[in-house]
């Protein structure tokens, strides 16, 4: 009976991990397709994430101590009586079990819908609305998930008092690894948000069912409706991303995120993640983007396209090409673009479906002209488009009378200062590479650059050349006069640090542009944060704190291994699901040695610790002078290495604690807290404002006051109690 | 109670799996109406101690405001009417009150000063192809969610680089950038009223015209002031419905119409410009109601420019407005008896031309800001001699067929 349960118990944690990975990346792709995207945001969703999950084990601690009172009495020894107290526990974990599968729709659910209650619909959202947002409607999920994996535990310690705390772990993380995996290589590609999320939810149901104590018609009843309510999901996809505005007329999940397409009248706009990027009515922007590079160019013979929009091959065809390679990432999006004659299919035309960069770093191609046509660098992926490195290797496929062309938001009558600042990082890192920079104002800046001199008026360019055009021809004059083209380009401050690879000063600029944009400040956000975490720091324990930093340490180096593997290898989605995955893999092998070596304590502590430091310390050098040349192994392994040498202090770290059912509880919250934290910090604060050598010293900061503290306090570890 | 078999169970799933079925027929959530749902008011506050230490250079006593008890003071410029205590900021963050006083701290400090073709203000009825001398400084009284110039609009005067352009300074400028007028625009030029009517003052003695770019949300007092030393406006009709100003501007709908009834009562030169934001001004019915009250209380003569939306500031997430309903606007107005309707924010469509509305007969055809063709002859129509409404160049004189400003 006692190992059917523990059976039982098992499978439903594994479950759980399953379906919490899923949940969570599709909670993550859910409010990145209704919020802004930037590396802010994400950071954000990850944060309240691990930060309701460490509450939630945190409550799980309270409510142990509830039910040991409870259960201590006069027939606290009689076995009808630990029977009886068993089953209810048991019980209790299968309806919370139950609960869970059936809050992850809800979750998304209410992601979806209450947006455009407490949001006007069509506007973006500021930095304290999201926070609030994504805190509020996802609390009731994360605080159960994370409170049901230390409950396991105690239930299992009903049976066997014993059982150690880290098996739960190993176990936990098994599930998380097969649930990162199943999404991250099976689902992204075939099924919706909510048919991925019912998917994952199936085993974890049908589990719990198997752990009822008694499976009567009331578990069966609360098993039909968590089922149905996950199917109800299903059916709900469509009726969930009805647009304000027109009707949806295309919808595909990528494994970029959510491209869609709404038609309103003749008029069909393509939106990627919420966001409109292209309509097929928006002549004025292809017409800037392709006649203001290639108009300075007596014969175009091959253009690079990075990226395209509505109305482009139409614009290009009028210079008669030889060939057009144009590359971009997500083939839903190209796929998009044809079919719904946003683009057409044009003589020459090479579709790519690469990263860009990457792309560019293996062909040896010659260009006349290499038009960059991405979003704004809001993110690290595509900063990588806006840095020193990726202009000299533009540089290096220019024909000797090439040009390249890239673009920022513009501005209409004001120059405000963070885009001043976005601007001249921009014009100092590419004036680098480039004799020739000419800075065009509109909707767009449009960032000319030429080893030969380049010919601010366009229309009379393009007069000689006998190409029309409906925008250009029209208002150039006027809308860009001799005072705004002036006026643009004497803005520019040439002591503004360029933007790098390494030190991604633009998406810092970023930042700042979105939170004038919402006349708001982190500054309050970031203050609150070190209070509570000042004050978490006195009430942990020194093993608790051992934790956090492990847990800080293990999302900010796959943060940072994600970044640089990206710098040197582009977006390659399936490398980074990996990476992603080695990392959750890791944690369990190392779990496995650390719950075996356990008995070695606080030295091993040590030991990993200072192993930790080194390998961060090694990786900077390793990086820099191998870079592209280092197989993706050594990342992965990397990688690997990292997760498994945290994973191994949790075990251990919790021997140390003692092992109950509160130290258990506390261990978990300290590492889910840790992990929030170091997420929260590597990605908004060290990597864009420091750089990322600063962000690897944070880091190795971090664990060597974790190695001060196990090397200084452990005398008094030894008496710490629970 | 009663253990279930296994078969039980199934057909227990079975009878629970319609349940989830038809679930799309009774969520909820369904029809998202745009305007239903969301903040319904977002109309700004005054900032409460938020006023500099000290005036600046460029601070000037308000022309209107009233003094109320405990040093309070009402701004009397536009219906916001901020009640001031010492020390306070107004809505439109350009005004405060210092010891008792009320100054504008936007007196000749604009941050944007352009020579922009008239047609960009729009302006299609006024002295066509000429240069616009515009200027703006900070600040606004709504608070557009769509605002192309939150940049400056959204902002205090202490928050941004400015130049130094007094009104004397400002008209020389004009005067050397070849304009024919200046233009209060960007921002909302209401809220600097003490530097715009100075300068305008100034302008009108040189000779140069004086447009206003607004929103319209000013009071009558100060409104009839201006208008004697004006020439021409663009006023902003956001919309038809007062749920809608409030949502969407942070405004209010009466104000405005108000001030469309002064400015036709004095006679100004103005046009009116809706931008159509999809899913919340693009109502057929709601247009047609509008282009009732403009035939009612203005009469046909006023231009209106129907504006394309495009996904601009906090409302990017929408799509641009389609061209078709554009068009459809602006059969439905002239369809209703107006005699000049323009689509805006449309390269090259026949709706950005002017017709006389007599015989029917091209005017102005317009290529952006080129003119290839212009049959009028002073203000009237070299066909049918009709007078079209409008401040036309005088008989005689030529019309450029380009903005002319060479790169």
């Amino acid at each position: 009976m006692k190992k059917k349960n523990e059976r039982a118990i098992i499978r439903v944690v594994i479950a759980t991990g399953i379906s919490s990975v899923v949940t969570q990346l599709v909670t993550i792709r859910e409010f990145l397709a209704q919020f802004d995207g930037n590396e802010f945001v994400i950071a954000l969703i990850f944060f309240c994430w691990l930060i309701l999950g460490g509450l939630g084990t945190l409550l799980a601690s309270l409510g142990n101590q509830v039910t040991d009172q409870r259960s201590t009495g006069r027939f606290q020894n009689k076995i009808w009586f630990r029977n009886k107290i068993q089953r209810a526990t048991i019980d209790r974990l299968a309806w919370l079990s139950l609960l869970l599968a059936a809050f992850s729709t809800v979750q998304i659910l209410a992601i979806r819908e209450f947006r455009d209650i407490f949001f006007i619909p069509g506007s973006s959202v500021g930095f304290y609305p999201t926070l609030a947002y994504t805190f509020f409607t996802i609390a009731p999920y994360t605080l159960l998930v994370g409170f049901v994996l230390p409950y396991s535990l105690f239930v299992l310690r009903n049976d066997t008092p014993a059982y150690p705390g880290a098996r739960i772990y190993i176990t936990d993380n098994l599930g998380d690894t097969a649930g990162g995996a199943l999404f991250s290589f099976v689902l992204v590609y075939l099924v919706t948000p909510f048919w991925a999320i019912f998917l994952a939810n199936l085993p974890l149901i049908f589990v719990t069912c198997l752990l009822f104590s008694r499976r009567s018609l009331v578990v069966f009843l609360g098993a039909g409706i968590a089922f149905s309510i996950l199917l109800s999901g299903v059916f709900l996809e469509r009726a969930t991303l009805k647009p304000a505005v027109g009707k949806l007329v295309y919808c595909s999940e990528s494994r970029y995120g959510r491209v869609a397409v709404h038609q309103d009248a003749e008029q069909y706009t393509l939106l990627s993640d919420g966001i409109p990027l292209f309509s097929n009515q928006n002549v004025n922007m292809a017409e800037e983007a392709i006649h203001y590079p290639l108009s300075q160019i007596n014969r175009v013979q091959h253009i690079l396209l990075i990226s395209a929009e509505g109305g482009m091959m139409a614009e290009i065809e009028k210079y008669k090409p030889e060939t057009v390679d144009y590359v971009e990432l997500d083939p839903e999006v190209s796929e998009v673009l044809f079919n719904f004659g946003l683009i057409k299919k044009i003589s020459g035309l090479n579709v790519i479906h690469r990263d860009g960069r990457a792309f560019l770093a293996d062909s040896d191609k010659i260009y006349d002209a290499i038009i960059i046509n991405l979003p704004e660098p809001t993110t690290f992926q595509i900063n990588r488009f806006f840095t020193d490195r990726f202009f000299k290797l533009a540089k290096n496929h220019l024909a000797p009378n090439g040009v390249l062309s890239f673009s920022i938001q513009g501005f209409d009558n004001y120059l405000a200062e963070p885009q001043r600042q976005k601007l001249s990082s921009l014009y100092n890192t590419v004036a680098d590479y480039f004799e020739h920079i000419l800075l065009l104002p509109g909707l767009k800046i449009f960032f000319i650059c030429r080893s030969l001199p380049i010919e601010p008026d366009i229309p009379t360019r393009l007069a000689q050349k006998k190409i029309s055009t409906r925008y250009v021809h029209a208002f150039f004059y006027g809308n860009l006069t001799k005072e705004r083209i002036k006026y643009l380009n004497e803005a520019v401050d040439p002591a503004t640090p360029k933007n790098s690879d390494g030190s991604p000063r633009l998406i810092r600029l970023m930042f700042s542009q979105w939170f004038a944009k919402f006349a708001t400040s982190p500054v309050g956000f970031f203050g609150v944060l070190s209070i509570l975490c000042l004050i978490y720091f006195i009430f942990i324990t020194k093993e608790e704190f051992v934790l956090f930093s492990t847990g800080a340490m293990v999302m900010g180096s796959e943060i940072i291994i994600i970044f640089v593997f990206e710098i040197f290898f582009g977006y390659i989605y399936f490398q980074i699901g990996l990476i992603v995955t080695v990392f959750l893999a890791g944690l369990m092998p190392g779990a496995f040695l650390g719950n075996r070596l356990s008995g070695h304590g606080i030295r091993l502590i040590g030991i990993t610790d200072g192993l930790l430091i080194i390998l961060m310390g090694i990786l900077i050098p390793a990086i820099w002078l191998g870079g592209d040349r280092l197989p993706v192994t050594v990342y992965l392994g990397f990688g690997f290495v990292i997760s498994l040498l945290c994973g191994f202090q949790f075990p251990v770290a919790l021997a140390l604690r003692g092992g109950g059912n509160s130290a258990v509880a506390r261990t978990f919250s300290a590492d889910l807290i840790g992990a929030a934290v170091g997420i929260l910090f590597t990605s908004v604060v060290l990597i864009p404002y420091f750089g990322i050598i600063w962000a690897v010293a944070g880091l190795i900061a971090l664990k060597s006051i974790s190695l001060m503290v196990v090397s200084t306090q452990y005398p008094r570890i030894s008496l710490c109690k629970d | 109670m009663q253990r279930l078999t296994r078969r039980k169970f199934l057909y227990c799933s079975a009878g629970l799996l319609p349940v989830a079925c038809p679930a799309q027929a009774f969520w909820p959530f369904g029809d998202k109406e745009s305007h239903a749902s969301g903040p319904a008011d977002i109309r700004g506050q005054v900032f409460k101690n938020d006023a500099p230490e000290t005036l600046w250079k460029w601070s000037r006593e308000g022309f209107r405001y009233k003094k109320i008890k405990d040093g309070k003071v009402v701004c009397g410029i536009c219906p916001n009417r901020c009640i001031l205590a010492p020390g306070d900021r107004s809505v439109c963050r350009s005004r405060v009150n210092m010891n008792g006083k009320l100054y504008s701290l936007a007196y000749g400090n604009p941050c944007s000063a352009n020579t922009d073709p008239i047609e960009k203000k729009p302006l299609y009825h006024f002295k066509p192809t000429s240069k616009a001398f515009s200027v703006a400084t900070t600040g606004c009284n709504f608070r557009c969610l769509n605002c192309q110039n939150w940049e400056i609009s959204q902002v205090k005067p202490h928050e941004i680089r400015h130049i130094d352009l007094f009104p004397k300074e400002a008209v020389q400028a004009a005067q050397d950038a070849g304009a024919v007028s200046i233009a209060y625009t960007y921002s909302e030029p209401t809220t600097f009223f003490e530097y715009m009517l100075d300068t305008a003052r100034l302008a009108r003695e040189k000779g140069l015209a004086n447009l206003w770019i607004s929103n319209g949300y000013i009071n009558k007092k100060p409104l009839v002031e201006l208008c004697k030393v004006l020439d021409g406006a663009n006023v902003n009709l956001k919309s038809f419905s007062d749920a809608i100003y409030r949502k969407l501007n942070g405004g209010r709908l009466e104000p405005v119409l108000n001030t469309f009834k002064t400015l036709h009562e004095l006679k100004i030169h103005f046009e009116m410009t809706n931008l159509v934001v999809p899913g919340y001004v693009d109502d057929p019915e709601m247009v047609k109601a509008m282009c009732r009250w403009i035939l009612d209380n203005l009469g046909p003569d006023h231009p209106l420019h129907f504006l394309r939306f495009f996904p601009r500031y906090k409302l990017d997430r929408l799509p641009p407005t389609p061209v078709s309903t554009l068009v459809r606007f602006r059969e439905i107005a002239m369809a209703e008896g107006i005699h000049y309707v323009y689509l805006g924010n449309v390269p090259n469509h026949k709706g950005n031309h002017t017709y006389c509305h007599q015989c029917g007969k091209l005017l102005i055809e317009r290529q952006g800001y080129y003119i290839p063709t212009y049959n009028l002859t002073g203000n009237r129509c070299r066909f049918c001699n009709t007078i079209i409404p409008g401040v036309w160049p005088a008989k005689g004189d030529s019309v450029s067929k380009l903005f002319q400003n060479p790169i």
